[in-house]
């Protein structure tokens, strides 16, 4: 009989997978690497403030609602920047400096709001926040982490082609009577969303790592689409449940062996590559 | 009726103006050439009338209206460079994006209708039974009609074309030199084409336009392709040839040692 907690992290790491396997070559393709940098700060900012709502209203699903809003606030806001002529690395320094700052003071706001409860199990949740803990994901939390990932998912599958066409020739979307920057907005909403889904199960530490280097192997690895996507997915899936085993037996948050093995996989590709 | 039209149409760029007080037309049907030396205002010239840049003054028509009410009616070929890469599509979606995008929103499937039109305009290039080729992996030339396909996907009236010669060996530059004069007599699309290499496109062009932040000359070609006019955009080394019927231009895109060391 295998425990539920750990029946709650295969499951999560599937949905996990499925996501990032979809987005990560995309996100490799269009180059969004700066903007998992700004969903570092949205997604911290945002949990800082679900867990002051959570400890006031005593609900603590509203951590991850509340990130999902902020997150989702502030890529709406690069894509507004961009829109009015910022580039897409200062956008991100503006909105991140913003996040970034509102965090510290979120934090303070926090240890007060804390000092005046008499138990609170959150000093080790923004810990398993920021590492991840696949086997402290609550049925709540994979409720929504399923529900919420099956939208997204058929969101992305369905406008999947058009977000390569806008990576590879965003002004020829333009011309053939797309509009690449309702696309560009989409897409960002669906990296901030799929981000805040999927955090607590990664930990945000190692979100950009595992958001970006499934698809740069894949990438490297086949020319195929089809290939592409499946190798994005297994190496995820591979490194999600591998991680799971042995962080059942060693104790060690699991995001940080995914994201070893990760970088170990890249490394060894990018040599061969090279040699 | 004319496909382009420009009174004193000055492209700027946050209040820099790149190309200035351009005025000519164009009649539907026509090829144009239009060459200067590097950031004469080319490519400015080519995004202001697609809509792609909006910052100018004085009149720019296509088809009597303005460009962005215009862009059903405009291919755009952008430079081959200005893609990325990255992204492994075949050649069949490349050109498939030309057909899309008027309707919908969602394009996960490429419709049929679309699919076989992609493989008549690839047919029409030459390059029939690629479909399946990815694009990267494709020759300059191949690519160069790939993205003449896709911009023929939407019958356009008027086609843009940024540079299609540039990084082609001569093989291959004559390889897409063709396939746009078959463009010209099959299909009787206008066409405004870029180059720094005019001789393979001579046989193509009914007009020349020479340019640099100015309009220096716009005319027949052999009216325009003068050695003073031709020297005075592109330095003293510049020379038009004559040979047979035609004129040919050195514009120190080319060099030809002779004797000596090489
Ligand atoms: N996005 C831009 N922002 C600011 N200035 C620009 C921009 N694009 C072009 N320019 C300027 O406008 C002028 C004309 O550039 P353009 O690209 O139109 O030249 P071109 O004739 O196409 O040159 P090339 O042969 O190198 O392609 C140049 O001085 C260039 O620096
Ligand atoms: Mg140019």
């Amino acid at each position: 009989m295998i425990p539920e907690f750990i029946l709650r992290a295969l499951l999560a790491s599937i949905m996990v997978s499925v996501l990032l396997g979809f987005l990560s070559p995309i996100i490799n393709t269009k180059g969004l690497a700066f903007l998992t940098h700004a969903l570092f700060h949205a997604l911290l900012f945002g949990a800082v403030l679900g867990m002051i709502l959570a400890l006031l209203l005593n609900s603590y699903s509203l951590v991850m609602i509340v990130a999902l809003v902020a997150t989702v606030v502030i890529v709406i806001t690069i894509a507004e920047l961009e829109k009015i002529g910022f580039t897409p690395d200062s956008a991100v320094g503006i909105t991140a400096s913003f996040a970034a700052g509102l965090t510290v003071l979120g934090f303070g706001i926090l240890y007060k709001v804390m000092a005046t409860r008499p138990y609170f199990p959150l000093t080790e949740n923004i810990v398993s926040y920021l590492t991840g803990d696949i086997f402290l994901v609550s049925l709540s939390d994979l409720t929504l982490l399923v529900a919420g990932g099956t939208v997204i998912f058929f969101a992305l599958l369905l406008l999947y082609r058009d977000f390569l066409y806008l990576s590879f020739d965003p002004e020829g979307v333009e011309s053939y009577g797309g509009n690449a920057r309702v696309y560009l907005m989409v897409l960002y909403v669906i990296v901030g969303t799929i981000g805040a889904l999927i955090v607590q199960t990664v930990g945000l530490i190692t979100l950009q790592v595992i958001a970006i280097l499934p698809g740069a192997i894949a990438l490297m690895v086949s020319n195929d689409l089809r290939k592409v996507l499946a190798v994005s997915f297994f190496t995820t899936l591979t490194v999600q449940l591998s991680s799971i085993v042995l962080a059942y037996y060693t104790a060690i948050p699991p995001s940080g062996i995914a994201t070893i093995i990760l970088g170990i996989v890249y490394g060894v590709l990018l040599a061969r590559w090279r040699g | 009726m004319d496909a382009v039209r420009a009174e004193g149409l000055t492209i700027s760029y946050g209040g820099k103006s790149a190309l200035s007080d351009v005025t000519f037309t164009l009649e539907e049907g026509k090829t144009l050439l239009l060459l200067g030396p590097n950031g004469a205002g080319k490519t400015s010239l080519l995004k202001t009338i697609a809509c792609f840049h909006r910052e100018y003054r004085g009149k720019i028509e296509v088809f009597g209206r303005k460009p962005c009410n215009a862009r059903e009616l405009i291919g755009y070929v952008p430079q081959s460079h200005s893609l990325n890469e990255r992204v492994p599509l075949t050649a069949l979606e490349v050109v498939a994006m030309g057909g899309i995008y008027r309707r919908g929103f969602a394009h996960f499937r490429i419709p049929s209708k679309v699919i076989e039109k992609a493989k008549g305009v690839l047919n029409f290039v030459g390059l029939g039974g690629m479909e399946n080729r990815l694009f990267r992996e494709l020759s300059g030339g191949q690519k160069q009609r790939i993205l003449l396909a896709r911009a023929l996907m939407s019958d356009p009236k008027l086609l843009l074309l940024d540079e299609p010669l540039s990084a082609l060996d001569p093989s291959a530059r004559a390889e897409v030199a063709n396939v746009l004069s078959k463009i010209k007599n099959e299909k009787r699309v206008t066409m405004i084409i870029t180059t720094h290499d005019i001789n393979p496109l001579l046989g193509v062009g009914d007009l020349v336009m020479l340019i640099n932040k100015r309009l220096i000359a716009f005319g027949r070609p052999e009216a325009v392709l003068t050695d003073k006019v031709v020297k005075s955009v592109y330095g003293p080394l510049a020379r038009v040839i004559p040979v047979g019927g035609r004129v040919y231009c050195i514009t120190g895109d080319f060099h030809i040692h002779r004797g000596g060391h090489l």
